[in-house]
């Protein structure tokens, strides 16, 4: 992508008049970004870290090693929010597979094209706390969906207010709301495909599914790798305003998810050590679903 | 490739079903508002009698909607600004010039791509407080620039990676400065990508809550999106009133995405295929 052997191209005397000059301005160019990146975020992450081995309270400062670690592990509403991170991961073949399905769909040119892309992809500009507050309206329990269920025969379904359907119905509108994004990355994905390896099975006589498994899902491996990492740091770092307009990480805890413990144990439970402490679990399992991005960028600076 | 006559229409149906789920719940919310709230007691579903924006009026002007959207226009507004100069600026310098420690600083600012703002929280708490900038307009736009210039600049440099040099050397040639070059070319030269960025960016701002939550405390610092999460508690007997209210902050987002469609997927995506 980034192609900056041409610069280098230059004519020596040129280069040379220009070296010192270069220098010093690239460093004005740069340095007011790096402050703001490395004093807002690289080092509160530093600090984060260090937080997470002090006390909270009257401990406050004192180092306690590894004690927050284990009263998380202790916590049962911790443990939940990270068995959530479980349903996530269930949850995230579907919302990979829909888009791709679509985009595929898509692709093969059904008609209207283009006014599905827009619809599609019109919820994921929206903010989730308007997308909560739709649902909320919708899944309440006196609210529309239920009194549809009722004019079909069937009893009605406390979408929010069941502890073991409320996250599943959070998950549900997550996915809802945000599969246009990976839609429109699997068909940007799908315009760089090669025409002539589509043409080449057709003449070979492969059917669709055929063409779509032995052609299309290796020449886009890339393009499904990447919304698999996306879709998944979406879900672990996005949630936070539906969860928050939804449910509130009720019925009883049954909602929690990483984020929101991070947010409550900080500000409501004022326990700004323990929410450090569950800052790094959730950070270290973004690393781990990160791996596959950390890739993808060593690529992209290598052709800086 | 292109799949025709039946197998046409057996995709067409299950799209067709799914754009109307996806679209059916803002109709649905947006009939809604145009309801009494005897109507939508009555039943949830039938057309609204006649056409109204009382409800929305109604919900603007009795929730301090103007003052949530006011600060948000400027926390917006503020954050876009700063992440586009910041953002063009390193741009060009990583993707133009050759310098010294090139590949390492544009690995510390991709790296901090991967820091979501949950895990930095609480510390990014503690040090807005300690420099007095929590609960301010400015404290805002510092977290939202932190936290998406990043990407902007990832975005910015992998634009300007495809001016051609010769137009840079051309302009030096000329007796054009390094920074003059920024000016006179990067800028001019850059707008479809500042603009793309920039929406983008504008709806990351407009839409969040996370982070706005953490940094506005007071009342009359709130943003729009704050705001309506307040709205349920004040109006959770009177739905139409709480739709009117959702509608009203979702306005402007819909505006955007009808006018900058275009760009705004352009946006992502180039964010997902340069990797």
């Amino acid at each position: 992508m980034v192609q900056p052997a041409t610069a280098r191209r230059s004519t020596t005397a040129v280069r040379r008049r220009h070296l010192g000059e270069h220098q010093i301005a690239a460093l004005v160019l740069v340095t007011p970004a790096l402050l703001i990146i490395v004093g807002l975020r690289i080092v509160p992450l530093v600090l984060g870290a260090q937080y997470s081995l002090t006390g909270d309270g009257d401990r406050n400062g004192l180092f306690v090693g590894l004690a927050n670690y284990r009263t998380l592990l202790d916590d049962p509403v911790f443990r939940t929010a990270v068995r959530n991170v479980g349903l996530l991961f269930l949850a995230l073949p579907v919302a990979v597979a829909v888009p791709g399905l679509l985009a595929t769909f898509l692709f093969l040119k059904v008609p209207g094209h283009r006014f599905y892309r827009s619809v599609y992809f019109f919820p994921v500009v929206l903010s989730p706390v308007i997308i909560g507050a739709i649902f909320n309206i919708l899944l309440s329990f006196d609210g529309p969906l239920n009194q549809l269920l009722g004019k079909a025969g069937l009893a009605p379904v406390d979408w929010l207010g069941n502890s073991h359907v409320a996250i599943l119905s959070v998950i549900g509108v997550h996915i809802w709301a945000t599969f246009g994004m990976a839609l429109v990355i699997f068909m940007a994905g799908f315009s760089t495909l090669d025409q002539s390896l589509l043409d080449a099975a057709r003449c070979d006589g492969a059917t669709l599914p055929q063409t779509v498994w032995h052609v299309v899902i290796p020449e886009l491996s890339r393009t499904i790798q990447f919304v698999f990492v996306t879709t998944m740091i979406g879900m672990l770092t996005g949630m936070f305003g539906l969860v928050y307009v939804m449910t509130a990480g009720g019925p009883g805890g049954a909602t929690y998810l990483p984020e929101f413990y991070i947010w409550v144990t900080q500000g409501q439970m004022n326990s700004p050590a323990l929410a450090s402490a569950a800052s790094m679990v959730l950070f270290v399992l973004m690393l781990l679903v990160g791996l596959a991005q950390i890739r993808l960028i060593k690529r992209a600076t290598k052709e800086v | 490739m292109r799949e025709r006559g039946f197998g046409r229409w057996v995709v067409a149906i299950p799209m067709c079903l799914l754009a109307l789920a996806t679209i059916y719940p803002m109709v649905f919310t947006l009939n809604v508002a145009m309801k009494s709230r005897r109507e939508y007691v009555l039943d949830r579903f039938s057309l609204a009698d006649h056409l109204t924006a009382a409800n929305i009026a109604d919900a603007w002007n009795s929730s301090g909607l103007g003052r949530y959207t006011f600060n948000s226009v400027v926390v917006t507004a503020g954050s876009v600004a700063l992440l586009l100069l910041l953002g063009s600026m390193a741009g060009y310098a990583f993707s133009q010039l050759t310098f010294r420690g090139r590949k390492w600083l544009f690995l510390v600012c991709l790296g901090a791509l991967m820091i979501p703002f949950q895990v930095i929280m609480v510390p990014f708490f503690r040090v807005l407080g300690q420099i007095h900038l929590l609960d301010t307009h400015v404290g805002l736009i510092l977290a939202y620039t932190g936290q998406f210039l990043p990407f902007t600049i990832f975005l910015m440099t992998s634009f300007y990676s495809r001016i051609p040099a010769e137009i840079v050397e051309a302009a030096r040639v000329d007796g054009s400065t390094t920074l003059g070059v920024y000016r006179r070319i990067m800028l001019p030269l850059g707008r479809p990508a500042l603009l793309s960025v920039g929406i983008l960016n504008a709806l990351f701002c407009w839409n969040d809550v996370l982070i706005s939550l953490l940094v506005m405390q007071s009342e009359q610092h709130r943003t729009l999106m704050v705001g309506v999460t307040a709205l349920r508690g004040q109006y959770s007997d009177n739905i139409p009133l709480f739709a009117g209210g959702v509608l009203v902050a979702a306005l402007p987002v819909i505006a955007i995405y009808l006018f900058f469609q275009r760009q705004i997927t352009d946006g992502v995506t180039a964010g997902s295929t340069k990797g």
